[in-house]
């Protein structure tokens, strides 16, 4: 069985966006093991997502450059935001 | 809020102007430049198409909304700019999905309309309500910069009511992104290292108004070249050192250098499972550099050397400046390439009187000229029609390529041409697709729009059919399809002037009297149903592996 990941995003509060990350990150071979999340300011959300490729050949490099595109995404990252000053 | 809708009332032509949702909605199009919207009405968008009446937007009322999204899909590839459709709640929306996805696929700009139950019913099933906005997610635009791709907006009919104050003064994000010299530099010096050097050129080089970029790049160093399916005329079919399109179709000369070469450049392309074969066996001793607008495509399915992201045209026309400095000492490559295209070029000399479908399709590309564009639909005659036309630019290729969907070709000749009126619009399609969209016949008799149509009829689902030949030993599953009707009569049924080709020696005066016709015509082209598309290269199997026929 492959590592898991722990991806940090935030993300807009927008109709479809849990959807959307979830949605690609499932679509793109990973399987989530765990998530966490927690609203920031009632327009975002930071998400906490523990991801593991379905097979060898998912790069979560390759994923965190998918998600990093998404609309709505303003930041991602290896580590959490939450230790960071708002 | 308020509910009032006015006929009367005027487009805001200023910030501040209060208006209806519609009307709202119908100004920004206008003031975004957009002249043509292919639509279909229904109940929940009627407050948008009332709003429609009276402005300076054209719509073309097709009969089926997949239509309206196909062409509003070739509208945008012929003319570079956004395509837009329209389409009611419920069935409307989910009729326009395959052509969303076929848009996200190929990465084409394309905006989408529904209008949608009012908000106080939504997600109390109401009659025609679907979430339409949940459906579309996965195949709809993820980003606002990056790439080109279909969006969708959905208008609940309360919200197309309701008036608000115009938020005008549109402030588009334009952050063209600054080109990597320093990967520019690592790139000029794995070209100079590399003995066999080869262009992949993809679909996104188009797409990044990076054509006359590319060809420069060509020109300049000699490096030859191989195109995918989508990047097709990119550089001209007839120019020195293109080998032809790579992968499952692709041309031998192509495949055996992209299996020799020792350096792949790669000019947005993504590695398509199409084009690659079976990808541990591709190119295997090359290394590679990749220039892509999109970082998440560099290094998806193959490892990259040099990555090179962000905008193509800035990114080779720098490559350019860099190479002028000398040339590159690949003579012996380019010839060997240059010989084995010679050695395996196209014949047509097959045996018989029956029509050569690629031979005609070269005829008919070759006769008309550099205003041809092809709209293609998918299988057999796609094939033939990338292997064997002559594409002046990539404009001049319109096809399904990532989502390979069926019924694309007459709704997206009818966009193509309404985008181009002045070019020599062709849809190439055959019998199972054609039958797809059939009805949008009666919207070239509407409009009155010239589109030439190459119907060509094996009677059969000839892709699958000869893959179940090839591969499902000859157990013909559901392909006979020699039960067609009487094309030529249904195209008369419409009001559209048809005539057919059943032999080889009416080729020639079909195609002229197709390319003469001053309205919408329909040649109807019997073909042999045994007929293959050669060479492939099996499923799974390495693009070595290409097969011949007898």
């Amino acid at each position: 069985m492959s590592m898991s990941d722990t991806i940090h995003v935030q993300i807009d509060r927008a109709d479809g966006s849990l959807q959307r990350l979830i949605g690609l990150v499932e679509r793109r071979g990973f399987h989530i093991d765990g998530m966490s999340m927690a609203d920031i300011d009632g327009a975002s959300r930071r998400i906490a997502l523990t991801v593991r490729g379905r097979d060898a050949a998912r790069s979560i490099d390759n994923l965190g450059c998918q998600i990093d595109r998404l609309f709505g995404v303003s930041r991602i990252g290896a580590q959490s935001f939450q230790s960071e000053a708002a | 809020m308020s509910v009032a809708a006015s006929k009367t009332a005027p487009a805001p032509a200023t910030v501040n102007d209060t208006a209806t949702g519609a009307r709202l909605l119908v100004s920004s199009l206008e003031r975004m430049g957009v002249e043509v919207v292919f639509g279909y009405p229904g109940g929940a968008i009627m407050p948008i198409y009332d709003a429609l009446t009276g402005t300076g937007l054209k719509h073309i009322l097709v009969r089926h909304e997949q239509g309206a999204a196909f062409a509003a899909d070739a509208y945008a590839r012929a003319s570079g700019k956004v395509g837009v459709c329209m389409a009611t709640s419920g069935p409307g929306a989910t009729n326009l999905i395959t052509g969303i996805a076929n848009a996200m696929m190929d990465s084409v700009p394309m905006v989408c309309i529904t209008g949608n139950v009012p908000q106080g019913v939504m997600g109390t099933d109401a009659f025609q309500e679907i979430d339409i906005l949940g459906v579309t997610l996965p195949i709809v635009k993820h980003s606002i910069l990056v790439r080109d791709a279909p969006v969708l907006v959905d208008l609940p009919k309360d919200v197309q009511f309701a008036t608000a104050t115009a938020p005008f003064g549109f402030n588009i994000p334009n952050e063209a992104s600054d080109v990597d010299h320093d990967a520019v530099a690592e790139a000029e010096r794995f070209i100079r290292a590399s003995e066999r050097p080869l262009i992949y050129i993809g679909g996104g080089v188009k797409i990044g108004r990076a054509t006359e970029a590319v060809r420069a790049f060509a020109e300049a160093t000699g490096i030859p070249t191989v195109a995918t399916l989508n990047a097709l005329g990119t550089v001209p079919t007839d120019a020195p050192g293109y080998l032809g399109m790579l992968g499952m179709h692709g041309t031998r000369a192509a495949n055996e250098a992209v299996q020799a070469s020792d350096l792949l450049i790669v000019l947005g392309a993504r590695f398509d499972d199409r084009a690659t074969g079976k990808l541990a066996e591709f190119a295997p001793h090359a290394r590679v550099v990749h220039f892509d607008v999109d970082a998440s495509e560099i290094g998806k399915l193959r490892e990259t050397h040099v990555a090179v992201a962000g905008e193509l045209k800035p990114g080779v026309e720098a490559l350019i400046a860099r190479m002028a400095a000398a040339p590159l000492a690949i003579d012996p490559w380019v010839i060997r390439c240059a010989t084995a295209a010679v050695h395996h070029v196209a014949r047509y000399d097959a045996p018989g009187e029956g029509v050569y479908a690629p031979a005609l399709l070269k005829q008919l590309s070759e006769a008309a000229g550099d205003r041809f564009v092809a709209a293609c639909d998918v299988g057999q005659h796609q094939m033939w029609a990338a292997q064997h036309c002559r594409f002046s630019k990539p404009e001049a290729h319109i096809t399904s390529g990532g989502l390979g969907a069926m019924g694309f070709g007459l709704p997206a000749g009818l966009g193509a041409k309404l985008a181009d009126p002045s070019a020599t619009v062709v849809t190439i399609a055959g019998d199972g697709g054609f039958m797809m969209n059939i009805q949008e016949l009666a919207t070239l008799k509407r409009y009155g729009v010239a589109l030439k149509i190459v119907l060509l009829d094996n009677s059969s689902l000839g892709l699958v059919r000869q893959w179940q030949e090839l591969f499902f030993e000859e157990n013909y599953s559901e392909v006979d399809l020699s039960d067609n009707p009487d094309f030529v009569k249904v195209a008369e049924a419409f009001g559209i002037e048809a005539f057919r080709i059943d032999r080889r020696d009416q080729v020639q005066n079909g195609i002229a009297r197709l390319l003469a016709a001053d309205g919408p015509c329909l040649a109807h082209v019997v073909i042999n149903p045994k007929e293959n598309v050669w060479p492939l290269v099996p499923p799974g199997k390495s693009n070595a592996e290409m097969m011949e026929g007898a």
